[in-house]
């Protein structure tokens, strides 16, 4: 049979995993701290028919050879952490990060995962937590006569009391990984550390190339909704075509077989 | 009448490879750093064209060859994500020996290495490229000659190999890579090529000029498969008054 038609189903397949993830990147483009993914594709192997610089008569090579390839297959899909836009909301207890860095979450069972969310809130112990609720790691608790709170640029958390006096009551800390692209995702914000990932470095926010934390902030999503939807025609376009190729092969196969009647 | 026959099955070989080749060319308008493969059509087209050095006409056959002509720049905005412009590529190691690739989407492994997106090394002018640990990656920056620093901290420089014309005996091994099968060929300084930081570099594929070509293909076919049931009603009307 035509190998063109499993060439082409892979180019259709590829596509249709370009749309997957454009879609998922448009879904999440009000996501505080999303980061859009980028899917990236490599040709498959090659057959090769006659090898480049075979001797074709005594003395002659052939100077290219003759590889038909196989098609196309997506290699990985990567996470692209540039910062997203800073939106101001005032919210005292709202923080985006300037740069690289992640702020360290403890989940229920006791893992540690990673987010760039920064909508914090403080529960009822006055613990500080993200949206859905987990603690932030290194522990800070906000006292309950505290009036005001402010979240400095080197990640220190000070409160003012009714008397006005001002204290730190911890300090907020940010990692690093020296492959990010490696954590895994585990939706709601979070990232979990992988083999790929490589060690989380801990860091002071502003020190070593970390970022500033930035109060009253919220990172918003960093996907641009044109070049997603410039990307989604692309991929539309392109997988149009590979069912166009198949169709080709199809009309091939057909003439042959009407010639036997 | 047996040489016609023997022409038209070869004829329709030949046709059918050229379908496969365009497929794939299809199948890759998407992947970064494709080069597109030639076929005997535009191979015919280029040499109407005039560009006579590349292809005289009078050489026009199916050995397809690699067009490495430049593909557009995406920009992505990723720090390690790099494009060449101008010729020239980037070099992987491998435990086989080198290959290169002209897709720059780079990341960098467990170790701060820089890698490929399979996890291969990119090869650096004085060997593997390291990224510090006290670095964070947003703050790379690539110049155009591929030195890449972060602020007054010198990292690396990436290796750019450039085979100016012995470029045509590179022979692809698939994950968007070239090897060079004469070992005795090394590859030279780039001249001009521009290292560009934040795009990538896409296919090189004209999904238009692969649509004529099919449709040609087809009709080609279509043709051969016209003469051959010509030939058949031909020879049986002849082996009918024979028989009478």
């Amino acid at each position: 049979m035509l190998k063109a038609f499993s060439t082409a189903a892979t180019g259709m397949a590829g596509q249709q995993m370009m749309v997957d993830v454009i879609a998922n990147n448009l879904a999440n483009i009000n996501t505080t701290g999303f980061k859009r993914s980028q899917i990236n594709f490599q040709d498959l192997l090659y057959v090769k028919l006659s090898q480049a610089g075979a001797e074709v008569a005594s003395g002659i090579t052939s100077p290219t050879g003759l590889e038909i390839g196989s098609g196309v297959r997506a290699s990985a899909t990567v996470k692209v952490f540039t910062v997203g836009e800073l939106d101001n909301t005032g919210r005292p207890l709202d923080m985006a990060i300037s740069g690289d860095g992640f702020l360290q979450v403890t989940m229920p069972n006791g893992d540690i995962r990673y987010s760039r969310d920064g909508a914090l809130q403080s529960n009822a112990n006055g613990q500080l937590v993200t949206a859905t609720g987990y603690a932030i790691e290194p522990a800070i608790t906000i006292p309950t006569d505290a009036a005001a709170v402010d979240i400095g640029k080197d990640g220190t958390v000070n409160i003012t009391d009714a008397s006005g006096t001002q204290s730190v009551v911890g300090t907020l800390q940010l990692v690093r990984f020296p492959n990010p692209t490696g954590l895994s995702n585990e939706g709601d914000n979070l990232y979990a550390q992988t083999e790929a990932s490589g060690t989380a470095v801990t860091g002071t926010p502003g020190e070593n190339g970390f970022g500033f934390i930035q109060s009253g902030m919220l990172e918003k999503s960093n996907v641009q909704m044109v070049t997603e939807l410039v990307n989604l025609i692309t991929a539309q376009r392109a997988y149009e075509i590979n069912a166009r190729a198949i169709r080709a092969g199809d009309d091939m196969l057909q003439t042959a077989t009407t010639i036997g009647r | 009448m047996t040489e016609a026959a023997t022409q038209i099955t070869s004829s329709i070989d030949t046709l059918t490879r050229e379908l496969e080749i365009i497929t794939h060319n299809l199948a890759n308008a998407s992947t970064t750093g494709f080069k597109r493969r030639c076929n005997a059509f535009s191979k015919a087209l280029d040499a109407q064209q005039g560009d006579a050095e590349t292809y005289s006409p009078g050489t026009i056959d199916l050995n397809s060859a690699f067009d490495f002509s430049q593909g557009n720049l995406t920009q992505t905005g990723r720090t390690l994500d790099l494009a060449i412009m101008g010729k020239g590529f980037f070099v992987v190691e491998t435990p086989a020996g080198p290959l290169y690739t002209r897709n720059g989407a780079f990341q960098t492994n467990a170790n701060g290495q820089v890698v490929d997106s399979m996890g291969r090394t990119v090869a650096g002018e004085s060997g593997p490229i390291t990224v510090p640990a006290s670095v964070g990656l947003s703050g790379l920056i690539v110049s155009a000659e591929g030195q890449i620093s972060a602020g007054e901290i010198s990292i690396g420089k990436i290796k750019i190999a450039d085979f100016g014309d012995d470029q045509s005996k590179l022979v692809p091994a698939g994950d968007s890579c070239f090897v060079m099968p004469d070992k005795d060929i090394r590859p030279a300084e780039p001249e001009n090529a521009v290292v560009k930081q934040g795009y990538q570099e896409s296919s090189n594929v004209k999904i238009v000029d692969e649509l004529v070509d099919m449709v040609m293909v087809t009709r080609l076919y279509e043709a051969n498969m016209r003469y051959v049931s010509v030939q058949r009603e031909a020879s049986s009307s002849i082996t009918s008054v024979a028989m009478g």
